[in-house]
């Protein structure tokens, strides 16, 4: 397959040049993944997915355009590049639009980052049966559903297996592949009129190494019971602390003005705060592609840029951006990479409930619900749902609460780093504990 | 709707021709499908075309186009799902996906499928020239003058992003009980994206305008209106503050404010949670949920609307679906699955983002009928509080019905009076709450001309939302303590 799709890059690049492209990066993927659900007393859902897909990008007298397509006949191919070729000539020149520089695919690491499952793959020889797959997924179930308070519960297991190759007009030539797999159950239960419904999903590039099915429904079980008599609290200026799972979607947000193209189009709030403290000292973030089985890893970046380790904060001082060729060009600015691969957190020296203990009183943030963020102002208000924090232990859920602040502000008021990152996922925050944010509620 | 004109079934034969099948051929497949059993089985074809170009910096410095294509098919036992799809529409290749489709039935009795018989539809979304046959050259002029509209608004514009996207999807269907039709659905879209600055301050903003239309709805006077817009919506941003946290009534400006029905009733009216009992609204039917005067629709039957559709995702013909009617609940949101087993008539609600997903119960074009009051009078009742007026996300929690929306522009009311601009907070509430907290409804309804798209189970679908002025007497508010 990894031949089959490099062959099928090259003839691409061959394709464009031939139609006229001055420089052409074709991008050759395959993937294939097997879905299967359970819902209270029996399966619901069995899919399988398998597709390929070609994306080119143009170069073409100063021009830029990009093109995607699954209908790989031969003939119809070379139409659809032939066109293209036309129609970026029918757009406007642009001086800073060109292909990467040879100069940033070089010092490609071989670090070997363990992205594939041997037992996941397509052609594995000890892949899951359907059988053993169903059995799975019902042990998850049964453990989230556990309980005379739930009303239905549905569990799944996702596998896939991915490749894809790139190939350039100015020798670049990569592949990469992997493997993952997902497995959890969500759960509603009666209180009341209400029917509050929690989850728990985890994952990895491996099956070794995840919890077992009868850990998982249970926990999704116990995260929703923990909703039964939420209510919404008073509005108040508090301590609060947000949960592994939920880090992402706080401070992930502020990565979207970390990038070139915002800060370039004047919609970044961190636009002018290289090398200020834009955080508490606490708060050290690098960015490391090359980490053994990341969900982020990789060894060169969309444009091919070879990867290498990062840091993005340091003890809250900002000291490098998410920048890409063409907006670096643009700025002025040496390009890093236009993406993040795997965010690591430097860590505290408790988990989640040492740190619940330590601040007594506040408020903790277990799930987001809705809100928004504006990258050029920094300001964010957000949904949310969790528990209050009363001498040291969790309380009662709260729910229907919307936190608001500024990013600038924010920043500086987290206090303490967990030492309990999500393992799965490529955003590897630990809990955080913030002074002083306003909570609205009645 | 009497006049809108409708397809016949020549249109279906030509969709057969374009993905190269005959009823022979699907029959084929279908027996394939249903070879281990089952109650039924479906193939939706599909093939889609979409383009874009950006403007930035005063360039069209980008396009790009894609092709997708492919057949999924689909085996029901009861509400029991096998999925599979194939890109490559050969027969040995679709033969293979029927059979993995066909492995959640577990028999040894093939069913046989109806004879197919092509049928047209209502037609909703007539244009007079394809997207494909739209070159490139005839869309950059209607950027770059938006763009240069958008330049000359004010002199603090600092950069303006000006997007355009177009999309033609085509579609054919075939079941097991005899439906074959398909559907050409075509869609645009024009973004306007703004950043200004005054007095060492940035603010950004934007706006779009979005619908089933040909190239020729967007002419001059939408196009300035795109533009002034877009930029009246950032510059009010630089007199706007958060306001103070906590309870306060919400006045919901007509338009795009319908994303409160869509979060706070429509998703919890998607039958297939209340099927499975997990939803807050699952034992209400036929419940006094709102005042007389509140009536909540679902309908594909917008005209050129982005949520409108001549027949849904299975095959379905589509309807206007009454979800509140003067205070009372009536009706779920259907698909085959749901309709099946509450024992009604689906309400051509089952929808998919494309051949690679399963159809679900989706909404299309959800809004609330007018109500007896007036804008003014709505505002003038309010001694403190706010109006939200425009929006940049929302979302839901189905079973235990909290819902939130985004406010990117609003105003604050003091004394029966809008005193000040507002920004960027999000408001909670809970759905049921806030339906019986609806207590005045004006008489300005209008559906908003953005193009919302509408996430559920990782899947993406074009809809519209409309309102009219409404006051909810509650909800809370983010913001500052004082």
């Amino acid at each position: 397959m990894r031949d089959e799709l490099l062959q099928r890059a090259q003839d691409a690049v061959a394709m464009g040049l031939a139609a006229g492209a001055d420089d052409v990066v074709a991008s050759a993927g395959w993937g294939r993944s097997l879905e299967f659900q359970w819902r209270d007393d029996k399966v619901e859902k069995v899919q399988e997915n398998t597709s390929k897909a070609l994306r080119v990008a143009l170069y073409v007298d100063g021009r830029f355009s990009s093109h995607g397509t699954n209908d790989l006949d031969p003939e119809r191919l070379k139409h659809f590049v032939g066109e293209a070729v036309a129609l970026t000539r029918a757009i406007e020149p642009d001086p800073f639009r060109k292909i990467t520089p040879a100069e940033l695919y070089a010092n490609r690491p071989e670090t070997e980052l363990d992205l594939v499952d041997p037992n996941l793959t397509v052609d594995a020889t000890d892949a899951m049966t359907r059988e053993q797959r169903l059995d799975w997924i019902q042990r998850l179930h049964d453990a989230a559903h556990a309980d005379e308070s739930v009303i239905s519960a549905t569990s799944g297991m996702m596998d896939s297996h991915s490749l894809s190759a790139r190939v350039t007009s100015n020798g670049f030539e990569g592949t990469m592949e992997r493997t993952s797999l997902w497995f959890g159950a969500e759960c509603t239960i009666q209180d009341g009129e209400k029917r509050p419904e929690a989850w728990r999903w985890i994952g990895g590039l491996h099956r070794d190494g995840l919890q077992g099915p009868e850990e998982v429904g249970a926990e999704c079980l116990r995260r929703a019971l923990s909703r039964r008599g939420q209510r919404k609290a008073e509005s108040r200026k508090a301590t609060m602390i947000v949960d592994p799972e939920s880090g992402a979607g706080l401070i992930g947000r502020i990565f979207g003005a970390l990038s070139a193209g915002a800060i370039q189009q004047k919609r970044s709030f961190l636009a002018d705060k290289k090398g200020q403290q834009i955080a508490s000292k606490v708060l050290t973030l690098t960015d490391d592609p090359l980490i053994p089985r990341g969900m982020g890893s990789r060894l060169y970046d969309g444009e091919g840029i070879s990867s290498k380790r990062r840091t993005i904060l340091n003890e809250g001082v900002l000291e490098s951006f998410f920048v890409d060729t063409y907006y670096g060009r643009k700025l002025g600015w040496e390009p890093t990479s236009g993406s993040a691969s795997n965010i690591l957190f430097e860590h505290g020296d408790k988990d989640r409930d040492g740190l619940i203990a330590d601040v007594g009183e506040g408020i903790l943030v277990t799930n987001w619900l809705g809100g928004n963020a504006n990258s050029t102002t920094g300001d964010f208000s957000f949904g949310m749902r969790g528990h209050l924090i009363e001498n040291g232990q969790i309380g009662d859920p709260v729910s229907e609460m919307n936190v608001t602040g500024n990013y600038l502000d924010l920043l500086q008021r987290l206090v303490t780093v967990g030492n309990d990152p999500v393992p799965w996922s490529a955003f590897r925050c630990p809990t955080l504990v913030f002074d002083g944010i306003e909570f609205s509620g009645l | 709707m009497n006049d809108m004109p409708s397809t016949d079934p020549a249109s279906v034969r030509a969709l057969m021709d374009w993905f190269g099948v005959d009823e022979a051929l699907l029959s084929r497949v279908l027996s394939e499908a249903l070879s281990h059993g089952g109650d039924y089985a479906d193939l939706y074809f599909e093939h889609s075309t979409d383009s874009s170009i950006a403007m930035e910096d005063g360039i069209i410095s980008r396009a790009s186009t894609s092709v997708d294509r492919g057949v999924g098919i689909r085996v029901l036992v009861g509400d029991q799902t096998g999925y599979a799809y194939s890109e490559d529409l050969s027969l040995p290749a679709m033969l293979g996906a029927a059979r993995t489709a066909s492995s959640i039935a577990r028999g040894s009795t093939e069913v046989n499928p109806q004879d197919l018989t092509p049928k047209g539809h209502q037609q909703l979304y007539a244009i007079d020239k394809h997207w494909g046959d739209v070159g490139v050259a005839v869309k950059i002029p209607l950027l770059q003058k938006t763009e240069r509209l958008a330049r000359a608004q004010d002199p603090a514009v600092e950069k303006v992003v000006i997007a355009w996207g177009d999309a033609e999807d085509k579609m054919l269907i075939a079941t097991s009980e005899g439906v074959l039709t398909g559907d050409v659905r075509p869609m645009s879209r024009l973004w306007c994206s703004v950043t200004a600055e005054k007095d060492g301050e940035t603010q950004s903003n934007g706006w779009n305008i979005a619908g089933r239309h040909g190239i020729d709805w967007y002419d001059d006077e939408r196009l300035t209106n795109l533009a002034e817009e877009a930029v009246a919506r950032t510059m009010i941003l630089f007199e706007a503050k958060r306001p103070p946290a906590g309870e306060l009534p919400v006045v919901l400006a007509a338009g795009a404010s319908g994303i409160l029905l869509h979060e706070a009733i429509g998703h919890g009216m998607e039958a297939d949670f209340n099927r499975k009992g997990t939803s807050i609204y699952a034992t209400m039917i036929g419940q006094k949920v709102a005042e007389d005067f509140v009536t909540v629709v679902d309908s594909a039957l917008h005209p050129y609307e982005r949520g409108a559709l001549n027949v849904d995702d299975e095959g379905n013909p589509t309807e206007r679906t009454a979800l509140v009617e003067n205070g009372v609940m009536r009706s779920y949101l259907h698909d085959r699955i749901s309709a099946q087993h509450y024992g009604v008539k689906p309400t051509g609600s089952g929808r998919r983002e494309s051949f690679r997903h399963v159809p679900m119960p989706r909404m299309r074009c959800t809004y609330m009928e007018n109500g007896p009051h007036t804008r003014d009078e709505i505002i003038e009742s309010v001694d403190f509080g706010i109006v939200a007026e425009s929006f940049t996300n929302g979302q839901v929690q189905i079973g235990a019905g909290d819902f939130t929306f985004y406010i990117k522009n609003g105003w604050l009311i003091e004394g029966g009076k809008l005193t000040a601009p507002i920004k960027d907070v999000n408001i909670i509430g809970n759905g049921p709450e806030a339906l019986k907290r609806i207590t005045m409804v004006a008489d300005d309804m209008k559906l908003d001309t953005g193009g919302w798209t509408c996430g559920k189970d990782g899947q993406s679908v074009p809809v519209s939302q409309g309102m009219p002025t409404c006051l909810v007497s509650k909800l809370t508010v983010g913001g500052t303590n004082a």
